[in-house]
């Protein structure tokens, strides 16, 4: 039976390193213990959110693209489902599924949304009354439109997330959980959507025995991501970035008394920034909320893959872990301000320096080198004569000009370099690699030469080595396809020969 | 295999002078017509076995192939020339020797025109032969399979 980790990303955070995670996923890294599906699950009220959204089109091109190579075993080789494909028995693939849906906060006020205003105010006389809801609630959170988010205000992300639990989404989850699955829960502490929803999904994880499967959930291995304050804003309005350190220490305070003493979850994982040198542009939310990708929403990523590994260690018993509630903190082996691979430990540069090499030299590769190869080079042609048909090439120009190509694997490509790109412009920067060109393909790994010396030394660090080992495997069995299925093709050829190459030019081993 | 190859020379390219009959003589006796034909077949198998197999350049085109062509069949032409000058002049021949130093025979005269039609004909032998062995050995390649199309 399948084995799947569903993964709960709260806030803006999470959606973005749920990305972080998509990217590792398509670039090859696979999650251990077999661990076969992953079920990213986003939990926003702000739909408009440019963080949310750019997350639910990665995640839906994955899937796209995924769906159509036949038996991955390179890039995209972990599967990723939805919710909804899993209750249903369905292949739908829309991004929508990725979100569970939070009613009533499209358009209300965060008063309207409590009714506030069929309280009383004669406080003498009244059960429920407004002056109560006062001392909890400034008129600003009252007044506060609920489609952007709770601004930095988990004493509203409380409210309002507590009705999800009720909601079909969350039913469904519970009826596809099974005994070998886990949950992983990313959030961050100084913001007011995941510090609000992380112990609220935790407590419902472990108590709420309504949900269908609860005996199953209840003792199910969790393990969590808190994110401690790493970025900063401009500018200081609704959100004001001076208090995320302040609130950060408070929602610490009250995890450690109601979730860590009490062993509600299995691990969890703190990760921040010291001084929050990052500044990003303010917004409090809708489609300005973009923020740029950041090293650490990568390095919580990799929480997901350890977590898997150590998965053996966790058990639970009548909603408590076994053992004390295992606390890890993420570190770099080097301090740099610009990190690249050799800055990170050994275990983690491993894990995630050659899936990702290879990822970028294909990313670059289409970009700047397939113009040159195209019609000409033999992996792109499919009207070659007195040749049998498997010899002929499915990723012939008319692929590259499809819409499935330009809207699907392009646009994911895009996503991956922008990715990419934003880490290497954030502070602390995370810049593994170089700037190249069609010469100097091969010098893509910062402070890694490629070593090979062929007859022509000059084009051993280009790009003529990939189209050269392109045409070599087009041919292969496992390449071959039909014309229907060109994604298997090219994400299989890709996935060999750009392991081929770097492997050759002893870039790695 | 000289009862292959002679026939080529002096039957199919009516390259057969009975007036100078010992120089044919000498060619077939001598092995020089084993030599001059496996010049058009080895020479080509070498030159499309190192363009279709050796020859890594993914961006190989039609052009490359005409070029890889003409230098298998100029390499074709010097070594025939160069086969049959010294087959005919260098021979140890004795009744050949006499006759080439004597110019009443106008055997040298005759003689020295040999290499180049034997370098002509093998030249166009290895054109058709090299054609043949490119649409053979394209099937197999891995790089070049595309060509010449």
């Amino acid at each position: 039976m399948a084995k799947k980790l569903y993964i709960f990303g709260i806030g803006g955070t999470g959606a973005r390193v749920i990305k972080a995670l998509t990217m590792l996923l398509a670039s090859g890294c696979k999650l251990a213990k077999d661990f076969d599906t992953v079920v990213p699950i986003l939990i926003d009220p702000d739909t408009a959110n440019g963080d949310l959204n750019r997350t639910k089109d990665i995640l839906r091109l994955y899937q796209e693209i995924r769906n159509q190579v036949k038996e991955p075993d390179g890039f995209f080789r972990q599967e990723i489902k939805t919710i909804n494909e899993l209750a249903n028995n369905s292949s739908d693939i829309s991004p929508e599924y990725f979100q569970f849906k939070l009613d009533g906060t499209d358009n209300s006020t965060f008063e309207q949304y409590i009714g506030f205003d069929s309280l009383s105010e004669d406080f003498l006389h009244s059960k429920d009354d407004k002056n109560f809801i006062r001392l909890l609630y400034s008129t600003q959170n009252l007044k506060s439109e609920l489609k952007v988010g709770f601004k930095g205000n988990p004493n509203m992300g409380a409210i309002v997330l507590n009705q999800f639990i009720n909601s079909e989404d969350f039913k469904k989850f519970g009826q596809t959980f099974n005994s070998e699955d886990a949950i992983f829960t990313v959030n961050s502490i100084f913001g007011g959507t995941g510090a609000a929803g992380f112990p609220l999904l935790l407590k419902n994880f472990r108590g709420n025995e309504n949900l269908p499967r609860h005996a199953q959930i209840k003792n199910a291995p969790i393990g969590g991501i808190t994110y401690l304050p790493y970025y900063t804003l401009n500018k200081k309005d609704e959100i004001n970035a001076e208090s995320f350190e302040e609130k950060a220490k408070i929602a610490l305070d009250y995890y450690n008394r109601t979730i860590i003493d009490q062993k509600r979850i299995n691990a969890l994982y703190f990760i921040g920034n010291k001084g929050s040198t990052n500044v990003e542009e303010y917004a409090v939310g809708g489609p300005e909320q973009k923020n740029k990708a950041h090293f650490l929403e990568l390095a919580g990523a990799l929480a997901v893959f350890d977590f898997c590994e150590n998965i053996n260690a966790y058990s639970c018993s009548n909603g408590q872990a076994i053992i004390d509630t295992q606390i890890k903190e993420f570190g770099i082996e080097r301090d740099s301000d610009s990190i690249s691979f050799d800055d990170l430990n050994i275990s983690n540069s491993e894990q995630i320096a050659f899936p990702l090499s290879k990822f970028k030299l294909y990313t670059d590769y289409l970009n700047k080198g397939l113009g040159k190869a195209m019609n000409v080079s033999r992996w792109t042609k499919s009207n070659i004569k007195l040749v049998g048909e498997s010899q002929n090439s499915v990723l012939n120009e008319s692929y590259f000009n499809s819409d499935r190509y330009k809207n699907q694997i392009n646009k994911f490509n895009n996503h991956f370099d922008d990715w990419i790109d934003e880490m290497a412009k954030n502070k602390p920067a995370f810049n593994p690699f170089n700037d190249t060109n069609w010469d100097t393909a091969l010098e893509l790994v910062k402070n890694r030469k490629p070593k090979r010396k062929g007859v022509f030394p000059y084009f051993e660090k280009s790009f003529m080595t990939l189209d050269t080992e392109n045409c070599n495997l087009i041919s292969q069995i496992e390449i071959r396809t039909t014309k229907e299925q060109g994604h298997t093709a090219l994400i299989k050829l890709f996935g060999q020969t750009t392991e081929r190459v770097l492997k050759k030019h002893r870039l790695f081993k | 295999m000289k009862n292959i190859f002679a026939p080529i020379y002096e039957t199919w390219f009516s390259i057969y002078e009975p007036n100078y009959r010992l120089l044919f003589d000498t060619l077939y006796n001598g092995n020089g017509y084993i030599y001059l034909g496996l010049s058009f077949i080895i020479i080509p198998l070498i030159c499309w076995y190192l363009f279709y197999y050796t020859w890594k350049f993914p961006y190989g085109n039609f052009l490359h192939w005409l070029l890889w062509m003409l230098i298998a069949v100029v390499i074709v032409f010097a070594s025939t020339w160069s086969i049959a000058n010294s087959e005919i002049f260098a021979s140890n021949n004795q009744k050949l020797i006499e006759a080439l130093n004597d110019p009443e025979t106008g055997y040298k005269e005759y003689a020295t025109s040999l290499p180049t039609m034997y370098g002509s004909i093998n030249s166009l032998m290895a054109l058709l032969l090299g054609f043949i062995f490119a649409l053979f050995m394209k099937r197999y390649s891995k790089v070049q399979t595309h060509l010449p199309f």
